[in-house]
């Protein structure tokens, strides 16, 4: 239970947040404002922004219950699963979308292939942002329910609100700069668990020789290469070619939340630099998100379910103080991402479904109110989505399942769009809708085609080669796009030259 | 086939050194980028070798392979 003194940092805290996101509402006078920050804002910022959006609750708590079952292989998302993904959006994508004013993802497959493909990543987007805040929603009640036994719902109806207000009025400008704040807290408290649970296990060394000498099934927990017959869901195949080659680069390219951030810089050099700055803070994430949960393996040892690892680590090892600035961090992480997902989707429907299909002509001003209204809209389908995640065995499994649904496929028609000039737009439409079939019938059907827990890594591989090579083929019988259309668009050995003008 | 089990024979420590040789080709590949191309958006008289963002990137990419390497 939190004391009075925790109260005090938390209350403080969300009331900071609050009147921070609130202050920067005065630099909302346009939808460029509210959706891209008036094209503004420093690298650091955005760096910042970028990692902490990306890890929010769904970190805290899934992955120390993933490292409680699996050890430091799940480390591999924040590590292999981000790095390598990131330079390659720094060096070679986000120029492309930087220069070419994009305000969405698809909206760049919109000009490259057409409306449809356009249309269809958007809605799965929106899908899938949906869906995630649902799950963040839900691991915020588990947490909350432990911590202080309030239940389920009181918890999510208790955060929506809180972090509703704040993103309706502040847009991304506000969302960025609360991020940084948000982001302090989450390493100073996620830190402050570490240190002390370290202590508390008698110190590192200790701790590998207490687990190891636990049973054979941690033998593995602190070997980040996984075996390929391993039964966990991180066998380093998959690691390699679904995440490495696939899941990664589309998150780290196609996902709107990450590359909005990047688009609202005030030149290429911080759009560049926003992204290889968060490659390297991304990198600290697994010492304060995994770590706690590898020790509740010696503390709290026989949880039934790895989820509670953090919970209970926070309830035994923090002292008044520092479990209600834990749950701070906590807070911010949920924030961070709850409000990076309100508003990235607002602009994608605002910008993608609104702007071409219900009305053409409307004044920016009109534009604004559908992007806030918007916002105001998906928290409800959030919260109304929350309990989806509760017939998952891994909160942090669920959403990967969820992403690789669409990740192949969406990456291999960003990849061939941008790289391969004969992609055409019946090529990367048929690309995008077999691949996502492919995708849900071999999650249908896994058992009888893969023999580990949760083959979401290899769906995402085979997915997006069964979209590559359905977009080659289609491109092959089908007319591409002119020249003159391809310009900016597709990959030029000019852009890396010093001109502008690609 | 779906499973990857035609790589089932490479031991655990030989897949470490794949990630490590990764690590090193990006690094590599980095390198090969035209400084210029780094510095767009930056004016001639700020540019410096802290803002140079190769090297940004390969500090981020020996964190990477010290993290490989040790676990």
């Amino acid at each position: 239970m939190l004391t009075g003194v925790d109260y005090f940092v938390v209350i403080a805290y969300i009331i900071g947040m609050l009147l921070l996101g609130l202050y920067f509402k005065r630099f909302v006078d346009s939808s460029e404002d509210y959706f891209l920050g008036g094209r503004s804002l420093p690298f650091w910022a955005i760096g910042m922004s970028i990692v902490v959006s990306d890890i929010g609750a769904l970190d805290f708590v899934g992955v120390s219950g993933q490292a409680y079952r699996y050890g430091v292989s799940v480390g591999n998302f924040d590590w292999v699963g981000s790095v390598p993904a990131m330079l390659l959006a720094a060096f070679i994508f986000i120029p492309y979308f930087w220069r070419g004013g994009m305000y969405t993802i698809p909206e760049y497959l919109g000009k490259r292939y057409n409306l449809s493909v356009r249309t269809i990543a958007s809605l799965t987007w929106i899908l899938f942002f949906a869906l995630d805040l649902g799950v963040l929603f839900w691991s915020s009640a588990v947490l909350l329910n432990v911590l202080l036994g309030w239940t389920i719902w009181s918890s999510i109806l208790i955060t929506a609100g809180v972090v509703g207000l704040y993103t309706y009025f502040g847009g991304i400008t506000a969302v960025i700069m609360t991020d940084v704040v948000q982001m302090v807290i989450m390493f100073v408290g996620g830190a402050a668990l570490v240190y002390l649970s370290l202590d508390a296990v008698g110190g590192w060394d200790n701790l590998v020789d207490k687990v190891y000498n636990m049973g054979p099934e941690y033998r593995e927990h602190f070997h980040i290469i996984q075996p390929s017959d391993t039964k966990s869901p991180f066998p380093w195949t998959g690691i390699l070619f679904g995440l490495t080659f696939v899941m990664s680069n589309a998150y780290m390219i196609g996902n709107q939340s990450i590359v909005q951030r990047c688009l609202t810089a005030k030149n290429e050099w911080h759009a560049k630099a926003s992204m290889i700055l968060a490659s390297a803070l991304k990198m600290a994430i697994p010492v304060l998100v995994l770590f706690p949960g590898l020790m509740a393996i010696v503390v709290h040892p026989g949880l039934a379910d790895g989820d509670q690892a953090l919970p209970m680590m926070i309830k035994t090892i923090l002292p008044p103080g520092l479990v209600g600035l834990m749950f701070a961090a906590f807070f911010a992480g949920l924030m961070s991402s709850v409000d990076s997902l309100l508003n990235s989707t607002a602009t994608l429907f605002t910008k993608d479904i609104y702007e071409p299909f219900i009305k053409k002509d409307g004044d920016d001003d009109h534009y604004l109110k559908v992007g806030k209204l918007t916002t105001l809209v998906l928290l409800l389908i959030g919260v109304a989505t929350a309990p989806i995640s509760s017939g998952f065995p891994g909160i942090y499994v669920a959403i990967q399942t969820f992403m690789s649904f669409f990740q192949g496929p969406l990456f291999a028609i960003l990849l061939l769009g941008i790289f391969w000039k004969k992609s055409t737009p019946l090529g990367g439409l048929s690309a995008l809708v077999i691949g996502i079939g492919s995708a849900i019938l071999m999650h249908i059907f896994k058992g009888q085609f893969f023999h580990i827990e949760d083959p979401f890594l290899f769906i995402s591989w085979w997915s997006f080669l069964v979209g590559f090579v359905v977009n080659v083929v289609v491109s092959l019988m089908t007319r591409p796009h002119t020249k003159e259309h391809l310009k900016g668009l597709v990959y030029d050995p000019k852009i890396l030259s010093t001109s502008k003008e690609i | 086939m779906l499973n990857f089990d035609w790589l089932s024979g490479i031991s655990q420590e030989t897949a470490r050194y794949i990630f490590l040789g990764l690590y090193v080709l990006i690094g590599g590949l980095v390198l090969l980028i035209p400084t210029d191309y780094i510095y767009v958006g930056v004016k001639k008289e700020d540019r410096h070798w802290y803002n140079n963002l190769k090297l940004w990137a390969i500090c981020s990419l020996s964190i990477l392979f010290f993290i490989y390497y040790i676990f």
